[in-house]
């Protein structure tokens, strides 16, 4: 499959007329297309994409990466003019800051068969500051039309060298031609991670570089500005070496429901600087390989500096675990104390800002400075415990050695017996029962050394809901009856976020608003705040028009207003896996009592359906029991991940689901 | 424990009993999710160019949702200077526990993400709370150049929040003369006290309320007291206005007037462009077409931008501009080809938002369009879209009160109202179920009225999305496969035209030897209005509609009717509903339909029946036909 779309593109590309991608050299061809003949559906498409990221030297200032952009956009109608508007974030730190430079664009239009071009005036281009940390430059072209094409080109200078943007292959709209080039002196040693679906490699060559010296004195010109040298001549020569990757035809990118992060899938390449090595001067790492990078974060001030601190909560500490020997009660009791005591200030992040010494005092802190404090406190305590790095679902998947890859930690505790996972920023999180936010692949544990192993984010338990309703159907088709609802791990972590965030009777009002006007009453939940059990809530109920009267028969689906209405699914076809997050399984024990004088003339049949390869599976089974009948259903997803070749099999479960679930009861009178 | 802070605080002042939540009173704290304890509100005019805003506000929240009740932010621009900001926060006992200084308040630009550029920027608190309940006291101190808005007095701005005390003072010179309008007070007992140069008010508990399906706007229901001052002073420019008349004057001459400069190469082509059309109408349709096909809306506010429109040029010129520039500029190119129109401020969004009629200040947040017509209705021009038809506003500025502003002054007028009868969704259809009951459907919509503005922005749509719009439109058919889809965008008539085919296994449930279809397969309404255990909101249905349709329903085969709905008529005065099933012949049945819903503002005490004519309706759309093998 993939050889073939390679060699069609290929055929593609050769029977394609020649295009020129100069600067302002713009065809009529490209004014005059209607639609992308290979997307028809997109509302934009860039023509050419060109980047070109150096380093640049200069004298007293040391080096700095330079980027400059080239973008030709066709916009083909309204949907489009979006991409007539370019946003520029530009980071700052301290004195340091990131500039953007030589912006010139152009709209091109075709007015009566001659190309018209308009021009970008200075006046069109805004700078904003946004906050301390970063600015934005933006600017939206002249005299956009359906059909324009726009043409703009740009120079970003960043003093951040060891920070390289992401070289983005693939976009939201489609690309009809990219070239992106990266030239690094051998001083610098970069790392490249690919990922994405496209097959990118980069074309790389050598090439002879040398910086001149216009100043001769002695203790200045040399490269990295710290280290000393007699070094005296005005040149340096040095090699570099250039990556670039020519593409074409790049399809779009397109959302889908239940992806944790569409970013995972986008094709890209990205540049971490591994080592610099300045002549005569000595290797300074960045990281290389996994090992590299969790001994730079833990080496860190904000990472591992933080761990070894104890003098700020130790008497606290010692009073409250006292005599308690049991580890997983002292777990436990060190868990909730950061729990009540420090509240999340809703920042991410694997490094402390303020430190933990001021969380604690503040009783506020980020990510870091909770769960850092936390693990701190467990060994304090005298268990086993590591942090743990983390990606958040948001930032995708950590698919190769970056410091970046990661953005949260959370905590590690080894037992005898296995282990547990802690993350203390959230009130509700039990152990092993993480927020939705961690719920992402692989989370590294990092020992005492730096070294690092890989554990599953995962859950593997399954998030149980068990139902319990007794139902009776009187005979005008209305229902009266109980329903109690159990539930346990994630289920229970995000009814507990939504029941004591607000107030009682609005909760109320939303079950029953949400099962079309549900009358509740006796609304009742305990364990709200008693984690160590599953949540529990119960109620009594009415509705009305629950069966179909007609004639002498009374019909109706047995789940009532708890049965699934719609697939989620809707697509026909699918790229990308479904990420739930955490496996889960429902059950639903219902005992309808009939109306008196009626039988059931016939009911639905039991049935088992098993999603391939034990992904899933649903069970209804029905007992008729003359005067009631009874019902058990059970809906069992069993990963948390279902790759794109079980969609189909997916969309076929709770297509089941649904076709079973309103399948009707009739009712005769006896 | 608890009884023992009640002593304690009840014999220290009565000012520091604000910090601690034990001193609200019960009935403040239903609902709430905030109180605010006292809000001072402090208004110096020294002149009608310099304005000093000093506010002090102290607010107990209960709980994460009441965090942004807090509402320590201020705005500021080139013309306001912020001289003191600061929060405390206090533990529940009253303690003060934190103290946040100016410097420490995050600073960022206020652009929202439609603006590309805007000079205005915020100073926030960001505070994560360390425990529930927590007590701020927020003070800040601005002085501001622009004197054209004077805060109104909000004692309340929202759900779940009460108020125990709210204060509003403004003091200004004796050559000044201040203008103000109180609304919406007549459950409250509103204090005012009026002295030469000084006027204040108070008012005392209000209880929270939450938000109800199908009330008001929140911003026609809340007390407020709008304040305005006859000489004020814009970026800059000073003026006095005490009525709309005056108002629209100053408007046409100092900001509007000297901004019609398109060159002459575009006057002559637009004279160029509508010289063959016939009258004025045809000529603005044309013109209208013309600038929907040359412009975009980007929003950039600089300095006066805020208030006055780009040059006309200048729009010609980048093609783009916010919605003054735009609209200003389409009246200068009406003005080229002789065609009268007026630029008109309006408060844009659903909600229908008037502008008060007699009560003449800054106010709107938007600029449409008026073509004045004589003996028939007004032509209104949304002027930042590239896609409704000519006079089509939709809901985001209809029936309401605006300021047409004209060269002799302005006056409110009304925009176009979409009546019950011209709000039409027209269904023709037909569909067959088959022996094992699939159904494969045929159907036309016709939407008029605000139903075109429901569905308009479908035409662009790429088939992937609308394929998910019609599958999700249909939800309740399981295993829906659309076979075809086909849109007529009529912006002649204002018509929108949907064909749309579609199939699905299973839709009629075969049980035993018979099947039971449900008849309304293409036209369910799935809504039922929330309910409320005490309603505490008028009714307010917005915008009335009608839909009806006509299926043809082709039986399978192998069965025929054993009995089926009776027909069914409800009338009432929030609308009717009409359903009938006739027999065509053996294998045919015809199913018409008709669902009203009327505009209109009702008490309270009518939800209930509102509620249970939704229900009806909801039980009528799922009647079913009993279906038996021959």
């Amino acid at each position: 499959m993939k050889i073939t779309t390679i060699l069609f593109s290929l055929c593609f590309t050769i029977t394609a007329f020649a295009q020129d991608y100069k600067f302002g050299k713009i065809s009529k061809e490209e004014l005059e297309e209607k639609f992308n003949p290979l997307d028809s559906s997109a509302s934009a498409t860039y023509l050419y994409k060109n980047r070109r990221t150096f380093f640049q030297y200069k004298q007293g200032e040391g080096f700095s990466l330079i980027t400059e952009i080239h973008e030709r956009i066709k916009i083909y109608n309204q949907e489009g003019f979006d991409y007539a508007t370019e946003q520029v974030n530009l980071h700052k730190s301290g004195s340091d800051n990131e500039e953007v430079n030589n912006i010139k664009a152009y709209t091109y239009n075709l007015l009566e068969g001659k190309v018209e071009e308009t021009k970008l005036t200075k006046d069109g281009i805004f700078k904003t500051e946004k906050s301390k940390y970063f600015d934005e430059v933006k600017f939206t072209m002249p005299n956009i039309k359906e059909g324009s094409v726009v043409e703009f080109r740009y120079r970003i200078s960043s003093p951040f060298y060891w920070n390289v943007d992401d070289f983005d292959f693939q976009y939201d709209i489609p690309v009809k031609k990219l070239d992106a080039k990266f030239e690094v002196p051998e001083y610098f040693v970069f790392k490249t991670n690919v990922k994405g679906f496209l097959p990118i490699t980069p074309k790389t060559e050598k090439e002879n570089d040398k910086i001149t010296f216009t100043s001769k004195t002695r203790s200045g010109g040399n490269l990295n500005g710290a280290v000393r040298t007699t070094f005296n001549s005005s040149d340096v020569e040095f090699t570099k070496s250039i990556s670039s990757y020519h593409l074409k035809d790049i399809p779009a990118l397109k959302e889908e429901p239940y992806v944790n992060s569409i970013n995972n899938y986008r094709s890209s390449i990205k540049y971490e600087l591994s080592y610099t090595k300045f002549p005569q001067s000595t290797v300074n790492y960045y990281s290389t390989t996994w090992e590299d990078v969790v001994k730079t974060i833990y080496k860190s001030s904000n990472f591992g500096g933080e761990l070894n601190k104890t003098s700020y909560y130790k008497d606290e500490l010692d009073a409250i675990v006292g005599s308690i020997s049991g580890p997983m009660e002292r777990v436990a009791l060190i868990f909730d104390f950061v729990k009540s005591r420090i509240k999340w200030n809703g920042y991410y992040g694997k490094y402390t800002s303020g430190g933990v010494k001021k969380a604690f005092k503040d009783q506020v802190g980020n990510v870091a400075e909770i769960n850092l404090m936390l693990t701190s406190m467990l060994k304090y305590a005298g268990l086993n415990a590591y942090p743990v790095l983390v990606s958040t679902r948001r930032n995708g998947i950590p698919l190769f050695p970056t410091r970046e890859g990661y953005n949260y930690v959370v905590s590690y505790v080894k037992l005898s017996d296995g282990y547990i996972l802690l993350d203390a920023t959230n009130k509700y999180s039990v152990p092993n029962v993480l927020p939705f936010r961690t719920l992402n692949w692989q989370g590294r544990v990092i020992s005492d050394k730096g070294g690092s192993t890989l554990v599953d984010l995962y859950p593997k338990e399954k998030s149980k809901n068990n139902i319990f309703m007794m139902v009776t159907l009187n005979e005008d088709g209305s229902i009266k009856g109980g329903c109690r609802n159990i539930k346990t791990s994630h289920n229970a972590l995000r009814y507990r976020e939504r029941y004591n965030n607000v107030n009682k009777e609005d909760f109320i009002e939303k079950l029953e608003n949400k099962h079309g006007g549900l009358e509740v009453s006796e609304f009742k939940v305990t364990n709200e705040l008693n984690l160590s059990k599953p949540v529990k809530e119960s109620f009594k109920f009415i509705k009305e028009s629950q069966a179909d009267i007609i004639g002498d028969k009374i019909y109706f689906s047995p789940m009532f207003f708890l049965k699934t209405a719609e697939n989620p699914f809707k697509l026909e076809n699918r790229e990308f896996p479904v990420d739930f997050g955490y496996p889960s399984a429902s059950r639903y024990q219902i005992t309808i009592s009939l109306p008196e004088g009626y039988k059931a003339e016939s009911v639905p049949e039991s049935v088992a359906y098993s999603m391939p390869d034990n992904l899933g599976l649903f069970k209804f089974n029905i007992i008729n029991r003359g005067t009631s009948i009874q019902l058990l259903v059970d809906e069992n997803i069993n990963q948390s991940i279902i790759l794109p070749m079980y969609y189909d099999a997916l969309k076929e479960y709770f297509k089941q689901i649904i076709e079973k679930e309103n399948e009707q009861i009739v009712l005769t009178r006896i | 424990m608890s009884i023992l802070i009640l002593l304690i605080t009840l014999s220290v002042t009565s000012q520091e009993n604000l910090y601690t939540s034990y001193t609200i009173p019960a009935n403040l704290k239903e609902k709430a999710n905030a109180v605010i304890r006292s809000d001072d509100v402090h208004i110096s005019l020294k002149s009608s160019s310099e304005m000093y805003i000093t506010k002090k506000r102290i607010v107990t929240v209960f709980n994460k949702g009441g965090n942004d009740d807090v509402d320590a932010y201020v705005y500021y621009d080139n013309n306001v200077k912020i001289k003191t900001l600061e929060a405390l926060v206090f533990d529940n006992f009253g303690n003060e526990i934190k103290k946040i200084k100016k410097n420490s308040f995050k600073d960022v630009s206020a652009v929202d993400g439609g603006t590309l550029y805007s000079d205005s920027r915020v100073k926030y608190l960001e505070y994560t709370p360390i425990e529930y309940p927590y007590t701020i006291e927020f003070t800040s101190e601005v002085v501001n150049n622009n004197t054209a808005f004077i805060h109104s007095f909000i004692p309340i701005n929202g759900y779940y929040v009460s108020v125990e005390k709210s204060t509003y003072t403004i003091e200004f010179p004796e050559d000044i003369i201040i203008r103000t309008k109180e609304k919406n007070f007549e459950t409250l007992d509103l204090q005012k006290e009026t002295l030469p140069g000084k006027i204040k008010y108070e008012v005392k508990n209000i209880q929270a309320v939450k938000p109800e399906e199908y009330s008001p706007a929140y911003v026609n229901m809340s007390p407020k007291v709008l304040v305005a001052s006859k000489q004020f002073t814009l970026e800059g420019v000073h003026t006095q206005v005490e009525n709309w008349n005056d108002f629209g004057k100053w408007m046409y001459h100092d900001l509007i007037k000297n901004t019609y400069d398109l060159p002459a190469s575009t006057i002559n082509m637009i004279q160029d462009l509508v010289k063959d059309e016939p009258n004025d109408v045809a000529k603005a349709k044309k013109i209208y077409q013309y600038v929907q096909d040359k412009t975009r809306y980007i929003s950039v506010q600089v300095g006066i931008g805020g208030w006055k429109p780009f040059n006309a040029s200048e729009v010609d010129k980048l093609g783009y501009g916010d919605c003054k520039a735009l609209t200003n500029y389409t009246m200068s190119l009406l003005k080229a080809a002789g065609v009268k129109s007026n630029y008109t401020v309006v408060y844009a969004g659903k909600s229908q938002r008037s502008l008060e009629k007699d009560f003449a200040a800054m106010q709107g947040n938007h600029v449409i369009l008026n073509i004045p017509q004589e003996d028939k209705e007004d032509i209104w021009l949304e002027c930042t879209s590239q896609k409704l038809p000519f006079g089509f506003i939709g809901d985001f500025t209809d029936d309401r009160d605006v300021l047409v502003i004209t060269p002799e002054g302005g006056k409110i007028q009304h925009t176009k109202k979409y009546k019950t009868e011209e709000s039409v969704q027209q269904i023709k259809g037909n569909y067959s179920i088959s022996n094992n009951g699939a159904i494969e459907a045929k159907v036309n919509i016709n939407s008029k009225g605000i139903q075109y503005d429901d569905k308009y922005w479908l035409e662009t749509e790429t088939e992937r999305d609308l394929d998910k719009h019609y599958k999700k439109r249909w939800g309740y058919i399981n295993t829906i496969k659309i076979s075809s889809m086909h849109i007529t965008n009529n912006k002649e008539t204002i018509e929108f035209v949907e064909d749309v085919s579609f199939q699905a296994t299973n839709y009629s449930k075969k049980i035993g030897d018979r099947m039971l279809l449900t008849l309304n397969a293409l036209n369910r309404n799935t809504d039922i209005p929330d309910r409320y255990r005490n309603r505490k909101h008028p009714l307010k249905i917005r915008r009335g509609f009608k839909d009806i349709d006509e299926v043809e329903i082709k039986l399978p085969q192998d069965y025929k009717v054993e009995s089926k709905p009776n027909n069914k008529t409800i009338e009432n005065k929030f609308g009717s509903y009409k359903s009938e099933v006739a027999v065509k012949d053996e294998s045919t049945l015809v199913y018409k339909r008709e669902f009203t819903i009327n505009d209109g503002e009702f008490p309270k005490e009518d939800y209930e029946a509102f509620r249970a004519f939704y229900k009806e309706v909801n039980k009528q759309d799922n009647a079913k036909v009993a279906l038996i093998k021959k």
